[in-house]
């Protein structure tokens, strides 16, 4: 049997003989032996430390929380492609893509409390001062600041201050946590003065803060939620594959189904003749002067 | 929108009776296309409205909930992701022992060098992706073949089912197995991991922590069985290990094989970084293909377009042995997917929720 590596890459993450796997130095085998938590795995895979027992507890806080979020775009994508009944793991890859520049965007919130602490750190100012720097920079912007915001959870993210609470409760408070309540005093304050609704801190705010201040990049705090979400992803398509309707579509169901032909509301071009091919050039020609297709351009 | 009123519709459709569009006038048509409404259909008033339906999970404003379990809640009382997967899947609140044993099982699956997904999640990394992109291609590496856990699984269940209905023995149903099957990339038992003990650590394990069952003690007997069978050394993989090990916690075969490949996906996630941080982006044509690793058709000449006729091959069989002929001449040419002959199953093993959304 040929057992060599798919690619060969020079990596700092692990090795694999026939006589054990080794990640960042430690036997796996041996680390699930010693009784380290899957959750110490995680700080070895992308810190290659073993973390305190605090960092530990937040980061299954963390996970725990953030695994579970019924219907969000990742276990709607998941339902949609089990809908085709491909294979289970594809309907999962498909959740777990759905972790874009909207939906959990972890990385994004890393990289911008990053951005505005480095640049704190070159203008001398602190991380209160740099904090209302973000809020007003990104308001005046009209763009939304990060972490803050769910268009279910209107009142604030129910997991989100309880995130923030265990890390304080943990002791487990530094310069993100300051950055990010510094945040939240802020932007609130700058709302309430718009006259605009509250709109509290979410998942991302809340939980990204947490995974950066126990030493995760943004992008490794990413994966950590996203891939951790497919759990549930998996299971929302495990459970349609299993009882629900293939297709969606089924004019047997008591219920209309997902992409029942009623459920398509259509707003675009009206039904119109299709041009034979002689006419096809002078059609053409005449639709791209008339240029009223450019409003339907995507 | 809805539909097109008939005195619109009648118009358009005489229109296009008129200047006839291709073969859609043809009597073989199975209605008549020249009398097909225009427009989306009207709502369904007749049924219950579309809703997202879970036996999973609900949330509202202020909660989320999962088999009725408040997921903050579950949190603040200490439970982590282990404890939820237990609750998404089965329902369930592990046992200690049990919250242990997955825990092991995660940590042994969380990473495996630059095998499959790895690899993957490396090459997608490489076009410049969000890391999402290439944790979502890793997942899809699990198949039939690596991390084969629906395949393991479900044969491991239908022959532990098959012994109890036959009155066979564990032992009896494992060798009827192995005869039938072979020692195949489903069957968990290779010669993968003799000198790795990770696998038969992990069943020590539970068997320590009182978790193992007839998944675990079946697997045994298959090793046995594929022992007595094979010329070359073999005893029971990580496939074999893991995939019992989670069908004695309760999880059924896609439901390990979903976490497992999702578990994997952390650690392509790492490789993501890493390919990220050391190595070049990828663009398009760059990579070379050398002409020594190429064993198609010699370099020829591309025909005139003009000669088309000349060169060209018909397809066409008129006759099954033809056909038949064409068939096996195929299986020659690589790539060409006449080698394969696989079958495409619908997975659901039940189909319909009759009973929500009854009116």
């Amino acid at each position: 049997m040929d057992r060599d590596p798919t690619l060969r890459r020079k990596t700092a993450l692990s090795y694999k003989t026939e006589e054990k796997t080794v990640m960042r130095g430690y036997s796996l085998s041996d680390m699930a032996e010693e009784g380290y938590s899957f959750y110490d795995a995680m700080f070895v895979l992308f810190q290659s430390r073993i973390p305190t027992e605090k960092e530990e507890k937040m980061l299954k806080y963390e996970m725990g929380v953030f695994l579970e979020h019924s219907m969000s775009p990742s276990a709607v994508g998941a339902i949609g492609v089990s809908a085709g009944r491909p294979n289970l793991p594809v309907c999962v890859a498909a959740a777990v893509s759905t972790f874009g520049g909207v939906h959990g965007p972890g990385a994004a919130h890393g990289y911008m409390l990053n951005k505005y602490l480095e640049r704190g750190l070159k203008e001398g100012k602190t991380v209160d001062e740099m904090a209302k720097t973000l809020v007003d920079d990104y308001m005046d912007n009209g763009t939304p600041v990060m972490g803050m915001g769910q268009p279910q959870h209107i009142d604030s993210d129910p997991r989100a201050e309880p995130i923030h609470l265990k890390q304080e409760e943990l002791e487990l408070e530094g310069v993100y946590l300051e950055f990010q309540r510094a945040l939240e005093k802020y932007f609130h304050a700058r709302r309430k003065a718009d006259g605009r609704s509250y709109v509290g801190v979410n998942v991302v705010g809340s939980g990204n803060t947490a995974l950066m201040e126990i030493g995760f990049s943004p992008n490794a705090g990413w994966c950590i939620g996203s891939v951790v979400r497919g759990f549930s992803c998996a299971a929302h398509a495990l459970y349609n594959m299993k009882k629900g309707r293939a297709w969606g579509a089924s004019r047997n169901e008591p219920m209309v189904q997902m992409i029942d032909l009623s459920m398509i509301k259509y707003v675009g071009p009206e039904d119109r003749i299709v041009p034979k091919q002689e006419e096809r050039q002078e059609y053409a020609k005449k639709q791209k002067e008339e240029g009223e297709y450019k409003q339907w351009v995507i | 929108m809805g539909y097109l009123d008939q005195e619109k519709t009648d118009a358009l459709n005489k229109l296009k009776k008129e200047r006839g569009v291709g073969n859609l006038a043809s009597e073989k048509n199975p209605f008549d296309y020249h009398a097909r409404e225009y427009g989306t259909m009207p709502p369904d008033t007749k049924r219950a409205p579309f809703q997202w339906v879970s036996e999973v999970s609900y949330k509202n404003v202020h909660r989320i909930v999962a088999r009725g379990y408040d997921t903050t809640e579950l949190m603040e009382e200490g439970y982590g992701v282990i404890e939820v997967l237990f609750v998404d899947y089965q329902a369930r609140i592990p046992t200690i022992e049990e919250e242990k044993m997955l825990n092991y099982v995660m940590i042994m699956m969380m990473e495996d060098g630059l095998s499959g997904p790895a690899a993957i999640s490396r090459i997608v990394a490489k076009s410049k992706t969000f890391l999402t992109q290439a944790c979502g291609a890793s997942i899809m590496a699990f198949g039939h073949a690596y991390g084969a856990y629906s395949s393991f699984g479900n044969r491991v269940e239908n022959y532990i089912k098959h012994a109890e209905l036959e009155n066979l023995t564990l032992g009896e149903a494992a060798k009827l197995l192995v005869q039938k099957e072979g020692i195949d990339e489903a069957l968990g038992v290779s010669g993968l991991m003799l000198k790795d003990p990770a696998a038969k650590r992990m069943i020590a394990r539970a068997q320590k922590l009182g978790v193992a069952g007839v998944n675990i003690e079946f697997m045994n007997e298959v090793v046995k069985a594929a022992q007595a069978i094979s010329i070359e050394p073999v005893d029971i993989d990580m496939l074999g290990a893991t995939g019992a090990v989670m069908q004695d916690l309760g999880f059924t075969p896609e439901a390990t094989w979903a976490i497992l490949a999702i578990t994997r996906s952390f650690g392509a996630g790492a490789h993501y970084i890493e390919e990220v941080e050391r190595g070049e982006l990828s663009r398009m044509g760059q990579q070379l293909s050398p002409k020594e690793d190429y064993d198609g058709p010699k370099d020829r000449p591309v025909p005139p377009l003009k000669d088309r006729e000349k060169y060209a091959q018909s397809a066409i069989c008129k006759t099954p042995e033809e056909w038949k002929k064409r068939f096996e001449k195929m299986k020659d040419v690589m790539g060409s997917g006449f080698s394969i002959i696989e079958e495409v199953a619908d997975p659901s093993k039940k189909s319909g929720m009759k009973k929500v959304g009854k009116l």
